[in-house]
């Protein structure tokens, strides 16, 4: 780089300002690797890897379209479901008349994997963390009321997308909203959940193809509706940083039009149906660049297909403020960083919003907390003046070096995954989940060490408890209400139909045809959401995952603050005891996939010393507790996210009472609501741990209860 | 050494050594008589103070010389024999803990549980080994569902290598196992490998032992293809498979020379999809190969065949090999003789350990007495 006579006059008083009198020091290493320098000048933008461009005009780096915010601002989208189809509904109405402008669908586990809320696997799960649909007559009460020609509705399903949207466009139809006048966006992006989420039900292959069939049918019947929502939101929720969130989640795309190629379908007829879906994490302006990067690389990568229709080119999105850095601890700070993540969404022009609610962390939002959420965006779009200007960061050196940057990082990544021959193969090989469960690994690290500052969890700890209203669902209650239901709805509907159109299902599985197409019409004459996915199941299988585990990353990133030789010292103590190291059994029980959790307490105790037994994803209570025996631990870590503690954790220890296991200890982590502490206490829970644990300090606690 | 025989060797008085750590007179003189047993944590606090010369060993056996166990101990042991026999599973995983123990008094334990066991050559023992990924614990699986339905009980023990920093382990392997490990005829227990602590086939031996006992009829053992595990693993086994990658030879293998001499059987696995074609040139190439390398066995030879894990293709195949492998060595009698010597060597490489331990012991002892004169 050439320097000016005033940068280096620049340089020398800086350095005289620093007390190491280097300013070399003083550039930051972002977890990407990125370098960020004190100072950016216009020598920084000489040579950028994008092309600014024009907003609405390819390359689409300042946005999608021509006037952005100026003429419409971005819908806040607010993502939500409870526990049954009336209770959502009127949390839908609720919301409705308070400023919300679009429809965003959570599904309970069980939904997710494609069970009906009567399956003996799912206990713990209906009703947990969204809406438990079982058929046609869900989704009629779901939307009650609302006219879904008027209101646009996302739906975030991947495992069980078919039945589901068959549901959904069927209930549609018995309203009067005919399918081409349906708006809104299914997620149906099953690449991340191999990755990073687990929700899926069958292998990947089957799952492509149903990827395709949804491109095809809505792109030939439902104009107005986004076929997918390509996210990368859940892979930065497991711990990958933003370029890898931005590389894989366009890796995946190229995918996914690659198989609608291969199905036949002309680029221009589906690409511009494509909508991907980011997280918004506390990085400001990475999360910006990031954004900004990703639709100039989407034009990039689409133009190789050689479509017509520029609008094939320009990539929409929807954000959500980032899960992973909401803390259980001194809650209310969650407030400000989510509206300093929405801020940055929103800079980075964003098409549509969903902003958390500060007591997420603890449990499913509250009225109260809800509103807060959405006021947050309605305070930006109203008060700030943003709105005015498109791309108001446009041209700052250090947003489009970064920009820059983050293009020339993501390509590397992109390219890896090119060369082991795309995606899918990238997927079988495990190499993005390991990437990004080391990066998760890292930062976990980085935050034990107090190498990153989370307030009032690692640093300036509030003196007082603070006591939080959450609200907490009786899962038992609604299982039986849906159970109830399913009963009325198998004794009133004609079950020789109902056979028939599985086995319609099962053929068109097996052969050609459109699944989509064809579980509509069976939704419409009551197959539930598991006979249809069961069908599908007898021909495709159940996709089972094989896990695999890094090791060592979280041991080599930790600083040594004399806490690792307190656990050496521990575990020196207890081995002399015991003659074996603490053993610990790792589980994740009911249907709830996020295994970031549970792969990083595996990871990490590891390293500090412990021998770790993982357990499958979606275990019972009583398969868990048969592993520990069989494996003779020491313990059992419990790690939940989805509220099934309630129901899982007693059976859990009533399956070890039963086989006079007493001996083994129960500990639990994860998103707990401090309000369950006492209940887990009394059943004999050892030890419970929330989010924000520093995991070598658990360590010890858990050495000495042994 | 026994701590009487410490004290009297240092001429420190049972006062002073009382004081030392902290508990009575009284106590220390009903330890030291043997009356009563001390907690663990005096234990330690006196393996430490005397160098390490003293340990559990030393309250827990009531004669130094003779190692006896207490009756307490029996009992305790009888129970999980008793249990061990009618099939349960807490009292095998149990034993099987005794086995890996680092404590000598869990060893002279589980030496005695051992004595009670009477060896039962009705089972097979099939060693797995193949470099990581290849799909061992697939292969397990698939072929271990197919034996259970066939009315055998089968049982897994795996053994992974421990990280070299802080020796703990990640214990994956019921995760690839998932039918398997759910299964009431089948047994599925990783161990973390115990590093330079030695003594891996002498443990794993003796566990096989006690699956046998517990009616198990099949018994594989996985190890990862990493260092000295997998020839450790030959001695231990009637019948040594060797998984290979559809890749071509050694090298793009990543194998250590000598392993494929060893084997019995060798699975080029993931036959499936577009590496089908590669897997049976694969095969062909090794059995080009096994017929240039001179024969060491007499009695049969070994083969090389393809199978997919997951399509589950292939195996009935290998089970037709080590049915009609065991019937032959067994028509030989080398079946029996391999698992005698085997035994003979896994006592010796036991004794080997033992010893260096006390000599450890004994370096110290001379030191003491050094400072002594
Ligand atoms: N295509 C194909 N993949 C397989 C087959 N067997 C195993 N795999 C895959 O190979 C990967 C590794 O399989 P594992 O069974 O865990 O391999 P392993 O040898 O036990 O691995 P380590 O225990 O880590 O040494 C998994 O992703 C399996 O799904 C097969 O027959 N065909
Ligand atoms: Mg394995």
């Amino acid at each position: 780089m050439e320097k000016t006579k005033d940068f280096v006059d620049w340089q020398n008083l800086a350095n005289k300002e620093l007390k190491d009198k280097d300013l070399r020091k003083h550039y930051w290493e972002t977890p990407e690797g990125i370098i960020v320098k004190p100072l950016y000048t216009e020598e920084d933008v000489k040579n950028l890897n994008h092309k600014i461009g024009l907003p609405g005009l390819p390359p689409f780096t300042r946005g999608p379209r021509a006037t952005m915010y100026t003429n419409r601002p971005w819908t806040i989208r607010q993502y939500a479901g409870f526990s049954t189809a009336e209770e959502s509904n009127k949390f839908y109405k609720e919301g409705l008349k308070n400023g919300v402008m679009g429809l965003s669908v959570a599904f309970d586990l069980a939904t997710h994997r494609g069970y009906d809320s009567d399956h003996p696997r799912v206990l713990a799960d209906v009703g947990n963390a969204g809406v438990a649909i079982d058929s046609i007559e869900d989704m009629n009460l779901l939307f009650e009321g609302i006219p879904l020609d008027q209101m646009s509705v996302s739906m975030t399903m991947n495992g069980a997308v078919i039945p589901v949207l068959a549901s959904f466009i069927a209930s549609g139809e018995e309203q009067g909203c005919s399918r081409e006048k349906l708006t809104g966006t299914i997620q149906n992006d099953i690449l991340k959940e191999f990755m990073v989420r687990n929700t899926f039900i069958f292998p990947p292959k089957p799952s492509m193809r149903i990827v395709a069939d949804i491109i095809e049918f809505t792109s030939k019947q439902m104009p107005r509706f986004n076929s997918i929502s390509i996210s990368g939101y859940h892979m930065q929720e497991a711990g990958a940083n933003q370029v890898q969130e931005l590389a894989y989640t366009l890796a995946d795309g190229k995918e996914y039009i690659k198989s609608a190629l291969e199905r036949g379908l002309n680029i221009d007829e589906f690409a511009p149906r494509l909508s991907f879906f980011w997280s918004i994490g506390m990085n400001f302006f990475m999360e910006i660049a990031k954004m900004r990067a990703a639709r100039f690389m989407w034009s990039e990568i689409v133009k190789e297909f050689n479509p017509k229709n520029n609008k094939s080119l320009a990539l929409r999105t929807h954000c959500q403020t980032s899960g992973v850095s909401l803390m259980e601890q001194d809650a209310y700070n969650n407030i400000v960083r989510t509206t300093i993540e929405a801020m940055a969404a929103v800079m980075g022009g964003t098409q549509s919003l969903h902003t958390n609610s500060f007591d997420e962390a603890l449990a499913l939002p509250t009225n109260f907390s809800a509103r807060i959420a959405r006021n947050t965006q309605l305070i930006l779009s109203e008060e700030t003046g943003i709105c005015n200007v498109i791309d108001p960061l446009a041209g700052s050196y250090y947003l489009e070096s970064l920009t820059s940057n983050i293009v020339e990082e993501s390509k590397k990544l992109i390219k890896e995954i090119d060369e082991v021959g795309g995606m899918v193969k990238a997927i079988e090989m495990g190499i993005p989940k390991m990437r990004i469960e080391e990066s998760s690994a890292k930062k976990q690290a980085r935050v034990d060490s107090k190498e990153e500052t989370i307030v009032g969890v690692n640093k300036y700890k509030p003196t007082e408890k603070q006591e939080i209203n959450i609200l907490s669902i009786d899962n038992d209650e609604v299982r039986k209400k849906q159970i109830s239901r399913l009963k009325d709805l198998k004794q009133n509907r004609d079950n020789n139909l109902v056979k028939s159109y599985l086995e319609k299902i099962k053929n068109v599985a097996s052969g050609a045809g459109n699944l989509l197409e064809v579980c509509i019409e069976a939704s419409k004459n009551r197959c539930t959401v598991g006979e249809m996915t069961l069908a599908m199941e007898s021909v495709f299988g159940r996709h089972n995952l094989s896990t695999k585990t890094i090791s060592g990353v979280y041991g080599k990133a930790i600083k040594n603050d004399g806490k690792v030789d307190l656990i050496e010292k521990e575990l020196d103590k207890f081995i002399k005891e015991n003659g074996r190291r603490p053993r610990m059994l790792v589980v994740k029980m009911g249907q709830d996939g996020h295994d970031r959790g549970a792969k990083l307490i595996a990871t990490a105790f590891s390293d500090l010393g412990f021998d770790v037994d993982i357990g499958p994803l979606f275990q019972t209570p009583e398969e868990a507790a048969v592993q520990a025996i069989e494996n003779d631990v020491h313990v059992i870590g419990v790690s939940t996210l989805a509220a099934g503690h309630k129901t899982l954790v007693p059976l859990l220890i009533n399956e070890l009472k039963k086989n006079d296991a007493e001996y083994i200890k129960v500990i639990c982590g994860g998103v707990i609501p401090p309000d369950d502490y006492p209940f887990l206490n009394d059943l004999g829970v050892a030890k419970v741990f929330g989010p924000g644990t520093n995991i070598q300090e658990a360590a010890i606690e858990i050495v000495k209860i042994l | 050494m026994k701590l009487k025989e410490y004290l009297k060797f240092n001429n420190i008085s049972n006062k002073d050594f009382s004081e030392k750590i902290g508990i009575s007179a009284v106590s220390l003189s009903r330890y030291i008589s043997g009356d009563r047993l001390p907690e663990k944590s005096i234990i330690n606090k006196i393996h430490h103070i005397t160098d390490k010369l003293v340990s559990a060993n030393d309250f827990y056996i009531e004669d130094g010389d003779s190692q006896i166990l207490s009756k307490v101990q029996k009992t305790k042991v009888d129970d999980i024999h008793k249990k061990l026999v009618k099939g349960e599973k807490k009292s095998l995983a149990k034993a099987i803990t005794l086995i890996e123990s680092s404590l000598g008094f869990h060893q002279l334990e589980s030496d005695y549980l051992l004595s009670k066991i009477k060896a039962n050559n009705n089972t097979i023992r099939i060693g797995i080994t193949g470099v990581p990924g290849v799909g061992k614990s697939t292969f397990i699986e698939s072929f271990g569902m197919r034996l259970i339905n066939l009315g055998l009980k089968v049982s897994v023990l795996a053994v992974d290598p421990s990280s070299k920093t802080t020796g703990g382990s990640i214990l994956g392997d019921k995760t690839r196992m998932m039918r398997l490990s759910v299964n009431k005829n089948a047994f599925i227990r990783p161990s973390p490998s115990q590093g330079h602590l030695g003594g891996v086939a002498k443990k794993t031996s003796d566990s096989i032992l006690c699956l046998e006992q517990a009616g198990f009829d099949i018994i594989f053992v996985e190890t990862m293809g990493v260092g000295q595990a997998e020839t450790s693993v030959y001695d231990m086994v009637d019948i040594f498979l060797v998984l290979l990658l559809p890749a071509g030879g050694d090298e793009l293998q990543g194998i250590k020379k000598g392993i494929i001499e060893m084997a019995d059987l060798i699975i080029v696995n993931k036959a499936d999809g577009n590496l089908k074609k590669l897997a049976n040139l694969t095969m062909q190439e090794y059995k080009n190969a096994q017929n240039l390398i001179s024969n060491n066995r007499k009695d049969i030879t070994p083969e090389v065949l393809t199978c997919s894990s997951i399509e589950e293709i292939g195996l009935e195949d290998v089970w037709s090999f080590i049915k009609k492998f065991v019937k032959r060595r067994k028509k030989n009698n080398l079946f029996y003789e391999t698992r005698k010597n085997q035994k003979v060597n896994a006592i010796w490489s036991n004794l080997n350990t033992k010893m260096e331990d006390y000599l450890n012991n004994e370096k110290k002892l001379l030191k003491m007495w050094k400072m002594k004169i």
